[in-house]
């Protein structure tokens, strides 16, 4: 598979270094590497990350600097399913650490991995601004609110369904 | 002024008396006491045949420790040398190579470590000091020697012999 | 108004205190003398605020008891600022901070190199955090292979960022990074590889606990408490960075910055920190010898002095070889010995004339020659064929600083104080002031610069000229060419429109007419009204104190001796194979007929000596010697060696008290005699406190106060302990007894201070923090410019550059690692020397029908070299790059003409 952008996204990625001006292209970093990971199953290669600063004039070192620092984008592949839990402090004073653990437990993984079968990828994040629903975690583009062991549970299951739904199909 | 220890007697000046005059009584006195002694307990030892008991505190040589892999403790960090008052220990580190890790507990060794016996108080700071629980001070003392170039204990004296056979770690046996 | 001139009066813990104004509060507050921690703040670097271990609680007046907590090093000192340091509330904060801090830093402090020299530590015990109380597991990382002078044990991390401040942001690194965010932090480089930027031994000094570690110590390692250390004066380039230098057990075990606020300041480069591994080769001549053809017979002292007065000294016609890398002394006692006329200096004509030049602008012309630290004050620089990243990389770093002036003086319009780095940084975006440079080919500050340009070193004259006459003809016409594009009025104009323009040079491509170029355009300037400054880069670390001393060259030594004018030769340091082609090395030795060599290191030329005797390098001798800004800087020797090495001038003395009964009683003998001969240095005295100098009745200890093993050390070899030597050329002892506190500054042989073991107890030893030393910054000025301009603008004298049909002008490329003579020898910086090449322009190598790594034989004078070419289309045609000072290119007399031939 090379590496590269289709003609589609490189009109996107010329719209979004647009925005900036002259001579700091590298600002449309962060949405260029949101591109990238879209193309790569979600996460980002390392050849990917060099593609990108190529187009970006930057050196590789500093697209890993980013790359590493924010929990959205990842360096490592990731499942079909990515739970998110918030280990901030209100999550945290709610119980998200037994709400890790046992989801960790549950699939067998620690967080951070993702398990055998690339279905399901554990991560702890920081404050993703729904306190007021602690503990809480993002799976996909949806919240999911006020966890219990039983709501993981069901939502596990919820995946798993959803998952052989598609297959069969 | 009054005395320290109300032990002391006041010098006695008088002129001597006939009995004293003629001493004998003193000499027998004397000898008696002697006499006495001859058949006390002795208060010297065959040594080495014998050996005084020791205090519980008691302060000898050196001894440089191994871990309960056989591996060496010392990491020649410096503060058994730097507590030392008499500047007694002197040590050069070496960096611990691959392989090696049998022989040596962390990555840093004390490639030579001496310790001048002439010079050692036997204070017990370095034992006191060392954070890797590796110099002790044991119940022996240093023997006697003819030449004081056998006072400077070198690494070879210090540690402890290998528990087992040489490149054999204790765990590997049965 | 700058910063410094308004007093302000503050208050800490109710007293009052008259400071700076608008300084930060810790600065202040480290200035006054208290105890603070800290660890994100540097001097060099200021404040960035991240670390939070500098709380201190801030009170708006005398009324108000409650107060705030504060970041000292973000909040500036400004008239009735009320702090406490003390109060309960903010010594809990920081205690509690640094144990947050420490969750993950390894218990490891015996194994740690940094153990006893550690910011941490220090900050640890002053905060009052004393046990642990976290129990669980440490968060653990990989360590990465950083070359071979930096070791790297990430777990020690603290996660100041002061690494990378450093490395990307001062020093224009670009290999090390910061991956990944809040508790898994990690500082290193995207894979393992060397760390490439020429400062990186500053991260052993910048990082405040063990992450990056002096790999090239950890092989021979020691406690800073166990160094015999003395203050020293780098010798691996001309611009006398000063050092501190430390042995034990005969050894020299590292080398430190040792702070200078006129030269080096807090950092030095890689070449000076790790390039002392020759001092302990096994090359090392130890003992005087006799030398015939086939055998060498070891002499002892008193046999070398009395066969040497026989065999040498009963000879006629005796000369003496100075050499650039010997002390000011060495050279003198030498000429004394030798007689005036028997003089001549250690390097050959067309290098004597360029230093002589350079002497001459400094000392006749009108401009100020800038210390190396001034350097960072210029806000528009020229370079004009100099490759300072690798002849002079201190003088580097300080342009790279000087780039930042201009931009940050936006920063500074809005009110950003000085000291706030991360605000000034964001305000600058990365911008650089002008800076253009006008060399042969790419060098490194290629990527700070407004525009570079590459030309043959005769063309880089000639548009030196050029941008003199646009300076000319804009400041005389008010129309003038504004409009115009080219690299000459850009320059000229820039160079105009700043406050401080600064012109750098250097006799690197062995061209007088650049020279005089860089001297034109600075004068030009002055006469224009501007504050400029004039640098110039020369070859040795005593390039320039030899040449104030010979009249005579290499070259007149040669030439007499072929005309066989000379019965004997004394050559004091110098290898003269690393000077002159070999055959005429060897013609020249030949025809000296006797040769006595005082010399360090084994090579060519002791291999051709009838004797030898064992000369101290910088770490076993005194002197003085005199950097490229004029500057004389006395370096101490370091230990007692236990064989016959001592300083050169001392070997001398001694022969000349064999001979003639004359005999200087110690070093400052020596010093009195030369400036009685050469009044012009008698400055020299009063580089530093003579031999007899005591603090009240005490000398000043080369050991620190917890120096240990003393009793041991030397008892394997004899038991009884003997007397400690007595150091009769200095005011330093070799003991660890005499005065602890702070000692004159050009005699502060380590930092330390009580709670302060790291090197950031520098700040006990300045005026103020970032300022000078208590009692000035060491080192004298010879050189000051005269007020009537002597020797006026130099007339242009150079011809375009014309190539000529197949042949190349060859000239010298310098590397920071492997063009120096001494520091290569050691086995770790050797490791980064590149191996050698011949550098020409890609369309030399198509019409030569060449490509990059063919080999090709190269004719020159009779010699022939084969080497690998590797195409650097910066360079003009016609002309080839050639490194300097490598194995296979010792000797070789640059620029030269060569013919190439493919093989």
């Amino acid at each position: 598979m090379s590496v590269v952008f289709s003609e589609k996204k490189l009109n996107r990625v010329k719209e979004l270094v647009s925005h900036y001006p002259d001579g700091k292209q590298k600002s449309a970093l962060i949405p260029v590497l949101h591109l990238a990971q879209e193309e790569n199953d979600g996460w980002l290669s390392v050849e990917w990350m060099d593609y990108v600063a190529g187009l970006l004039q930057m050196t590789p070192i500093e697209v890993y600097e980013v790359a590493t620092f924010y929990s959205m984008l990842n360096t490592k592949p990731i499942g079909r399913y990515v739970f998110e839990v918030c280990q901030t402090g209100p999550c945290m004073i709610k119980g998200s650490d037994d709400i890790i653990a046992y989801i960790g437990e549950k699939l067998g993984i620690k967080p951070g991995e993702t398990t055998k079968d690339g279905m399901f990828t554990l991560k702890k994040v920081e404050c993703l601004g729904a306190c007021g629903y602690a503990p809480m975690m993002q799976l996909g583009k949806n919240y999911r609110e006020h966890l219990t062991k039983e709501k993981v549970d069901a939502i596990i299951e919820e995946c798993r369904k959803e998952a052989r739904q598609i297959k069969e199909n | 002024m009054e005395s320290l220890t109300n032990r002391s007697k006041p010098v006695d000046r008088r002129p001597m008396n006939l009995w004293e005059k003629i001493y004998l009584p003193a000499v027998i006195k004397g000898l008696g006491i002697t006499l006495k002694h001859l058949f006390k307990k002795k208060a010297t030892y065959n040594f080495p045949e014998q050996t005084r008991p020791f205090s519980p505190v008691f302060r000898g040589l050196h001894i440089l420790n191994r871990d309960e892999e056989g591996r060496e403790r010392c990491t020649a960090c410096g503060l058994c040398a730097v507590a030392c008052p008499a500047e007694a220990i002197t040590m050069e580190a070496a960096e611990r190579k691959p392989g090696e890790e049998h022989l040596y507990r962390e990555e840093k060794y004390a490639a030579r470590y001496e310790i001048n016996m002439l010079r050692c108080i036997f204070c017990g700071f370095c034992e006191e000091t060392c954070p890797k629980d590796a110099i002790y001070l044991t119940e022996t003392f240093a023997p006697a020697n003819y030449q004081r170039k056998g006072f400077i204990y070198g690494k070879e004296d210090l540690l402890i012999p290998f528990p087992e056979k040489e490149n054999q770690p204790v765990t590997e046996k049965p | 108004m700058p910063l410094g001139l308004i007093m302000a009066k503050i208050f800490v813990d109710n007293i009052e205190y008259e400071v700076p104004d608008g300084k930060n509060l810790l600065e202040v507050c480290l200035s006054l003398g208290f105890n603070l921690t800290y660890f994100c703040w540097h001097p060099a670097m200021h404040s960035v605020g991240a670390c939070r271990q500098c709380g201190v609680i801030n009170f708006k007046d005398e009324n108000d008891k409650r107060g705030r907590l504060v970041m000292s090093c973000m909040q500036a000192a400004t008239n009735g600022t009320r702090i406490s340091i003390e109060d309960p509330r903010a010594r809990a904060f920081r205690a509690g901070n640094i144990e947050a801090l420490m969750l993950n830093h390894p218990h490891d402090c015996p194994v740690c190199d940094e153990g006893g020299e550690c910011h941490l530590q220090d900050m640890t015990v002053m905060s009052g955090h004393n046990y642990r109380r976290n129990t669980f597991k440490k968060r653990t990382h990989y360590n990465q292979y950083l070359g071979p002078f930096i070791n790297h044990e990430m777990n020690r991390c603290i996660q100041c960022y002061r690494c990378v401040r450093f490395y990307n942001d001062y020093a224009g690194g670009k290999d090390l990074a910061v991956f990944a965010a809040h508790d898994d932090v990690y500082f290193g480089r995207q894979e393992e590889g060397v760390l490439e930027n020429e400062f990186s031994g500053n991260l052993v000094e910048v990082c405040p606990t063990g992450v990056f570690t002096d790999k090239v110590l950890r092989k021979h390692y020691t406690r800073k408490w166990d160094l015999t250390s003395a203050p020293s004066v780098c010798h691996q380039c001309s611009l006398g960075c000063n050092i501190l230098t430390s042995e034990r057990y005969g050894g020299i075990r590292r080398i430190l910055t040792r702070y200078n606020g006129d030269v080096n300041g807090y950092f030095i480069c890689d070449r000076g920190r790790f390039g002392y591994e020759y001092t302990n080769s096994d090359q090392r001549i130890k003992q005087p010898s006799k030398n015939t053809d086939n055998s060498s017979q070891p002499l002892s002292t008193e046999d070398a002095l009395h066969d040497v007065k026989d065999s040498i000294f009963s000879k006629k016609n005796i000369i003496g070889i100075g050499s650039p890398r010997a002390s000011l002394e060495s050279n003198f006692m030498l000429k004394e010995l030798v007689g005036e006329n028997n003089f001549y200096g250690g390097i050959p004509k067309r290098e004597s004339d360029l230093v002589h030049r350079v002497i001459s602008i400094l000392h006749q012309g009108k401009v100020k020659t800038p210390s190396l630290k001034e350097v960072e004050s210029y806000d528009a620089i020229l370079i004009l064929g100099e490759d300072v990243t690798n002849t002079a990389p201190m003088l580097a770093l300080a342009v790279r600083q000087a780039a930042k002036n201009q931009p940050r003086e936006k920063a500074y319009a809005l009110r950003i104080p000085q000291w706030d780095d991360a605000a000034v940084r964001e305000s600058v975006q990365g911008q650089t002031g002008p800076v253009y440079l006008l060399t042969t080919h790419h060098t490194k500050l290629d990527e700070i610069a407004t525009k570079a340009e590459y030309a043959a070193p005769d063309d880089i004259a000639i548009t030196g000229f050029e941008i003199v006459q646009q300076i000319t003809r804009l400041s005389q016409s008010a129309n003038g060419d504004e409009s115009s594009q080219s690299f000459t009025a850009s320059v000229a104009r820039d160079l105009l429109k700043a406050k401080k323009p600064l012109i750098i040079s250097g006799t690197s491509l062995y061209n007088t007419a650049i020279i005089q170029a860089a001297a034109n355009i600075a004068y030009s300037l002055k006469d224009n009204g501007k504050d400029a400054g004039l640098v110039y880069a020369v070859p040795e670390v005593n390039s320039m104190g030899m040449s104030m001393l010979e009249q005579k060259n290499l070259d007149d030594a040669i030439g007499r001796a072929k005309e066989g004018g000379v019965d004997a030769v004394i050559i004091a340091e110098n290898d003269l194979y690393f000077r002159v082609d070999r055959d005429i090395a060897n013609d020249f030795l030949k025809n000296c007929h006797h040769v006595l060599v005082l010399e360090n290191l084994q090579n060519e030329t002791t291999t051709k000596a009838d004797y030898i005797l064992p000369a101290g390098t910088f770490a076993e001798s005194t002197g003085t010697v005199v950097n490229n800004e004029g500057r004389a800087q006395r370096f101490y020797q370091v230990y007692k060696p236990s064989n016959e090495m001592r300083s050169s001038w001392d070997w001398l003395n001694e022969i000349r008290n064999s001979i003639s009964g004359v005999h200087a009683e110690n070093f400052d003998a020596v010093v009195d005699e030369m400036i009685k001969k050469y009044p012009e240095l008698a400055k020299v005295k009063s580089v530093a406190p003579d031999a007899n100098f005591r603090k009240g009745t005490q000398k000043i200890p080369r050991e620190t106060a917890r120096y240990s093993g003393r009793t041991a050390m030397l008892a394997n070899i004899n038991v009884s302990e003997p007397k400690p030597p007595v150091d009769k050329d200095s005011p330093l002892s070799f003991t660890m007894e005499g005065y602890q506190g702070v000692p004159p500054s050009p005699d502060v042989p380590f930092f330390w201070s009580p709670g302060w073991n790291s090197v950031q107890s520098i700040n006990r030893y300045q005026t103020e923090v970032g300022g000078a030393l208590h009692g000035g910054n060491p080192g004298v000025r010879l050189l000051e410019p005269s007020n009537e301009n002597k020797s006026g603008y130099f007339n242009q004298s150079t011809e375009k550059f014309s190539r000529r049909e197949g042949e190349w002008l060859v000239i010298p490329f310098y590397h920071i690692y492997g063009s120096d003579e001494l520091s290569v020898k050691g086995p770790a910086l050797a490791e980064r020397i590149p191996p050698v090449y011949i550098a020409m322009n890609g369309k030399d190598l198509e019409k030569g029908n060449l490509k990059d790594g063919d080999h090709i034989e190269i004719t020159f004078n009779q010699n022939k070299l084969s080497i690998s070419v590797k195409s650097e289309n910066t360079l003009p045609e016609g002309i080839a790059g050639l490194p300097k000072g490598f194995k296979e290119t010792t000797g070789i007399e640059f620029p030269f003409w060569g013919r190439i031939r493919k093989v």
